[in-house]
């Protein structure tokens, strides 16, 4: 986050040096600068622009294999709804994903703070234990979680697998650690002066925290939200052990339905491209909302 | 967990102790600031705070990791699941049994899939950070498309890829309007490259994101200096430039690698489960193992050599990783 913060400033800087010292800057010859950028190009937007302009196209003039479609339509588009189990997923998807980045944010927020504020014994255990949580096996967590669900209907009466609040939990064991993180890096680059002067007024720890600490830390409280959302959209793995069709997330129900179209009679693959467009497009929209904090925080916490 | 020893320090402390904070040594006038721990406090601290998040860490985080352990040395499968209290124990058995079966294929699969990927994908990032690198119209729709692959998510990347990949799909029909005879790219030997291919393609957009803050820390002067001793653009790219970078690609080079050998949703969905025998990535056999074979124990075992095994750059990263705040909370 403390990157983000800077690079405004570095960027007027080298703005002012670059027009004293010309062409010395530049790193690459013209040509080499050409072929490379347009070689990176064609290898992102080829796949991308086939996956938009096959969305738009028939069912039948994918599978004829064309790449530039013969007829435009936003069928697909329309179809999915039926055929596939997207609704669902899709609202399943933001209902628990929404939560876990909520609860994450929150408790990363108060977690974090006192991690950066206070020493006490077992402080860089614990800022170890949050980095290395997040690179822990995702299968290695989900296997006592499944044992523990599926085992919680005969020790407890309660059902666990197959619910919501199942997979929420199971989500907050990758988004809490990350999220706390994510806030860990954040406050410590924020000035210890400005609750000092609380202080001196004699605020308590709690007033200080959300008077002073979290009006400052809006954007990266929001950071850290956002990747504990994604972490959830983008999982496969505990959702496709923890729901049932009727809390199956969206990229679980992206991937049944993609997996089902082969081997069939006509295999809709225009539809499977608008499906697979519509699960992205909220990913992909709070990125163009919140580009530069996001890129800010990957490289800052390091993990997708 | 409230170890509330020092608190015996006035409760919200005076303003002298406020001021001068926690370094004994450290006089309050301002303008004379002495260097010291910034950041991080004796006083009157509020570990109740980590209550919320700490409990619920240790409930949904440490007692699985531990459980998981438990789990590996005894004999669960679908009948003893319910009731795994019951479940007979085995000690090591489940370990023993894990390697000699596919296990070891599995290690070497994640390891050169990961390496192999790692070490592909670091040209591509550092050609984009350093073509991106100086001003041009145009360049933030550039940097932007550059993203594309990094933000789509992992199994809309591996959906639309399977569909691409398919025996009468679109890579295959391209390739034959160029005259190549396409592949079976799903199935069979060739499906371990399709993986590798399509995890370059999704993940070296980090490389690239890592080198870009590598290259903002080259200082300006280092390009007049090399300018005015004639230096050509390839020696200045070698010799001046790409060593900046070195830390910050390393860096993603073990955090890349991290990512690719836990990469479970990628084989998953792009090959379905089970996967062909050439992508049993770790992930995968587990998974298999766990919830197809439904030998819990079993896959509890090797879900924890796969641990052993990113254990090994995880070291390493956190070795590099600044954890404290001194360096950072010192700096204006």
């Amino acid at each position: 986050m403390s990157t983000t913060a800077s690079a405004p400033r570095a960027e007027v800087r080298s703005r002012r040096t670059r027009t004293a010292a010309g062409e010395a800057h530049r790193l690459l010859p013209r040509p080499l600068l050409v072929i490379i950028t347009v070689a990176l190009l064609a290898m992102i937007l080829i796949p991308t622009s086939y996956i938009v302009l096959a969305s738009l196209n028939t069912d039948i003039g994918v599978a004829e294999g064309q790449f530039w479609p013969s007829t435009f339509s936003v069928d697909s588009y329309t179809k999915i709804w039926t055929t596939a189990n997207l609704a669902t997923g899709l609202l399943n998807s933001m209902v628990v994903c929404a939560l876990v980045a909520v609860a994450s944010a929150v408790l990363g927020t108060v977690t974090a703070y006192v991690l950066v504020r206070y020493t006490f014994f077992g402080r860089l255990t614990i800022l170890r234990g949050l980095v290395g949580l997040q690179s822990i096996p995702g299968t290695l967590m989900l296997l006592p979680v499944f044992v523990l669900y599926s085992s919680a209907g005969n020790y407890l009466g309660v059902a666990v697998v197959g619910t919501r609040w199942g997979l929420f939990v199971a989500y907050l064991t990758f988004a809490l650690p990350f999220s706390t993180w994510v806030m860990v890096t954040y406050l410590r680059g924020l000035p210890r002066e400005l609750e000092e002067a609380g202080r001196v007024d004699g605020a308590s720890t709690l007033k200080i925290l959300f008077r002073i600490i979290v009006p400052l830390s809006g954007p990266a409280i929001v950071v850290s939200g956002i990747f504990a959302f994604l972490l959830g959209w983008n999982d496969v793995l505990f959702a496709s052990v923890l729901t049932r069709p009727e809390t199956q997330t969206a990229a679980v129900a992206l991937s049944i339905f993609g997996a089902t179209q082969e081997g069939g009679a006509l295999p809709v693959y225009s539809q499977v491209m608008a499906a697979a467009l519509v699960t992205a497009a909220p990913v992909v929209l709070l990125y163009m909302i919140f580009q530069r904090y996001l890129v800010g925080g990957l490289t800052a916490g390091g993990v997708k | 967990m409230t170890d509330d020893s020092t608190t015996t320090r006035s409760r919200h402390g005076s303003a002298a102790t406020a001021a001068a904070g926690p370094g004994p040594a450290a006089p309050a006038e301002p303008g004379h600031r002495q260097p010291r721990r910034r950041g991080v406090t004796q006083q009157q601290r509020p570990l109740w705070l980590l209550a919320p998040g700490g409990l619920l860490m240790i409930v949904i985080v440490i007692i699985p990791l531990l459980l998981a352990i438990y789990i590996s040395m005894i004999d669960l499968d679908q009948y003893t699941l319910r009731r795994w209290l019951d479940a007979p124990f085995i000690g090591l058995q489940n370990f023993t049994e894990a390697f000699q079966s596919g296990l070891p294929k599995s290690i070497w699969i994640s390891v050169s899939f990961a390496v192999l990927s790692t070490i592909a994908t670091v040209p591509f990032g550092v050609a984009a950070a350093v073509a991106t690198q100086n001003r041009y119209r145009g360049r933030a729709a550039v940097r932007a498309a550059f993203l594309i692959p990094y933000v789509l998510p992992s199994f809309v990347v591996a959906t639309v890829w399977r569909t691409m990949l398919q025996p009468d799909g679109i890579v295959n029909t391209l390739l034959a309007k160029i005259g190549i005879d396409g592949a079976l790219w799903l199935s069979g030997p060739t499906s371990y490259w399709t993986l590798i291919l399509v995890e370059i393609w999704a993940a070296w957009p980090f490389i690239y994101l890592m080198a870009l803050a590598g290259l903002q820390s080259v200082d300006g002067e280092v390009h007049e200096a090399s300018a005015i001793d004639g230096a050509n653009w390839w020696p200045k790219l070698v010799h001046v430039v790409l060593p900046y970078l070195r830390g910050p690609v390393l860096l993603a080079c073990l955090l890349a690698t991290l990512n690719h050998i836990n990469n479970f949703t990628l084989p998953f969905v792009l090959f379905g489960a089970p996967a062909p025998d050439d992508v049993n990535v770790m992930p995968m056999i587990v998974y298999v193992t766990s919830f197809q074979s439904l030998r819990f124990g079993l896959s509890a075992a090797m879900a924890i050599v796969s641990l052993l095994l990113v254990a090994i750059p995880l070291f390493a990263y956190l070795r590099v990783l600044r954890l404290d705040v001194h360096e950072e909370g010192g700096r204006k």
